[in-house]
């Protein structure tokens, strides 16, 4: 089967996006040996930098890899392929690295970072585009096309592409919701976040994906069990977002903040050293997740790790 | 099988269930959160609906008289505390109403609230 794509994405920012992104892929990699490529699309370089590291993230991109080089390339009209750009190792836990290590793979995570230069290369872009009487929706479309055969090659190579978009509808954010296959939609148990998901589906039924509803995947972040929070939940359920997949409840942790801060770009841990006492959270998200991913495309996969 | 020999796996499990069926009798929350896990439709006693009913869900069903039904017998202090607790009222707001006015603004405002947060397509 080719991979599934997988935009990670809220028009709200703050909501979690990057640390679903990693959790999901050391969750999928780790339990069910999947071979997952992150697609970092937003300049802040959050999941580039969980995964890689600040220092990672610069040597990355001084060796000529990351979303803000496959960029260029479009810019420059040379043909669309992103293997040139992709790190191909962004594992951060040990069991993996180990397996490897002993020429039996058992879950892998490669990478197209990202880069601060991104946003400023994307801005450059959207002046030239729009100085030739371009509009963001004839960019955003030539931009998912160059994407789209850019990453067809590499379908036949992952399992799972996770998609991490940033929170606001850049030319670069439109394209990576365009080219998704399904929308994993991070929030917040609050008001704001709660009209945040509105926009959402409002946008994303309208412009990308009339049939929303069966094609995303709703996550609680940062959640706190109070009585509020557990109503919040309740109305996004039973209301406003019906008839959606929804993951486990991620609970706000210390060790989340800790899991996501990867010592140095030669450091590795265990899955139990990494997550901690959020373990089973990582490991039911990646349970539901793939629940959803077998509902979807009728692909069952099996678990190596408990 | 369970680890400890001393009781059966089903003994364990008759357990659990009493457990639980004991915190379902006095937590009328939970009991609904249960139910409608389970695909049930929740029933609200006088003296639970207060706790059990949720405004916004209620509003969003579009039945109207039901929602009439659950908060209508209500005391004023009763339906104050429900307005207070989801947000949907302040103390000044509530000054002076009475407790038909209370659930006329308890309805309004919890269908303003999910007009404002539902998605206009979905």
């Amino acid at each position: 089967m080719p991979a599934s794509k997988a935009a990670i994405a809220n028009l709200k920012g703050g909501v979690g996006k990057s640390t679903t992104t990693v959790m999901l892929a050391d969750g999928l990699a780790y339990f069910y040996g999947m071979t997952v490529l992150v697609v970092d699309l937003d300049p802040q370089a959050n999941s580039s930098q969980m995964l890689l590291t600040e220092r990672g993230v610069q040597a990355a991109s001084d060796q000529g890899k990351g979303a803000h080089h496959l960029l260029a390339e479009f810019v420059a009209g040379r043909p669309a392929s992103a293997a040139p750009f992709i790190m191909p190792n962004a594992v951060t836990l040990e069991e993996l690295r180990v397996a490897e290590e002993q020429d039996a793979r058992q879950g892998w995570i490669s990478i197209l970072p990202s880069h601060p230069q991104l946003r400023l290369a994307e801005l450059s872009l959207e002046e030239e585009w729009y100085g030739r009487s371009g509009t963001p929706t004839t960019l955003s479309k030539a931009l998912a096309d160059y994407y789209k055969t850019a990453f067809d090659p590499l379908l036949a190579l992952y399992d799972v592409i996770l998609i991490d978009c940033p929170p606001h509808l850049s030319p670069l954010a439109r394209a990576g919701l365009s080219i998704s296959d399904n929308f994993v939609l991070p929030t917040i148990a609050d008001s704001v976040s709660t009209w945040g998901t509105k926009q959402f589906s409002d946008w994303v039924g309208k412009f990308i994906a009339p049939d929303l509803p069966s094609r995303n995947f709703v996550l609680v972040t940062r959640y706190r069990d109070t009585k509020y929070a557990r109503e919040v939940v309740t109305q996004l359920r039973e209301i406003y977002l019906k008839d959606r997949w929804f993951g486990p409840n991620i609970p706000e942790s210390v060790q989340i903040l800790n899991a996501m801060d990867r010592p140095a770009p030669d450091s590795y841990n265990s899955f139990r050293g990494k997550y901690g006492a959020v373990k089973g959270d990582v490991r039911r998200l990646a349970e539901r997740f793939t629940d959803f991913l077998s509902h979807r495309t009728g692909e069952t996969w099996q678990k190596i790790r408990d | 099988m369970a680890e400890d020999t001393r009781l059966s796996a089903v003994e364990y499990i008759d357990r659990f269930f009493d457990e639980l069926r004991e915190e379902v009798r006095s937590n009328p929350r939970l009991a609904a959160r249960l139910v409608k896990a389970l695909g049930g439709n929740v029933v609200f006693e006088d003296e639970d609906k207060a706790d059990v009913a949720n405004p916004y869900v209620l509003a969003a069903s579009g039945a109207k008289s039901r929602f009439y039904s659950v908060y209508g017998g209500m005391k004023p202090a009763e339906i104050k505390k429900v307005l207070k607790q989801n947000n949907l009222a302040t103390s000044i707001d509530m000054n002076g109403k009475s407790a038909a006015q209370l659930v006329d603004m308890l309805f309004e405002r919890a269908s303003g609230k999910v007009l404002e947060r539902k998605s206009s397509i979905f």
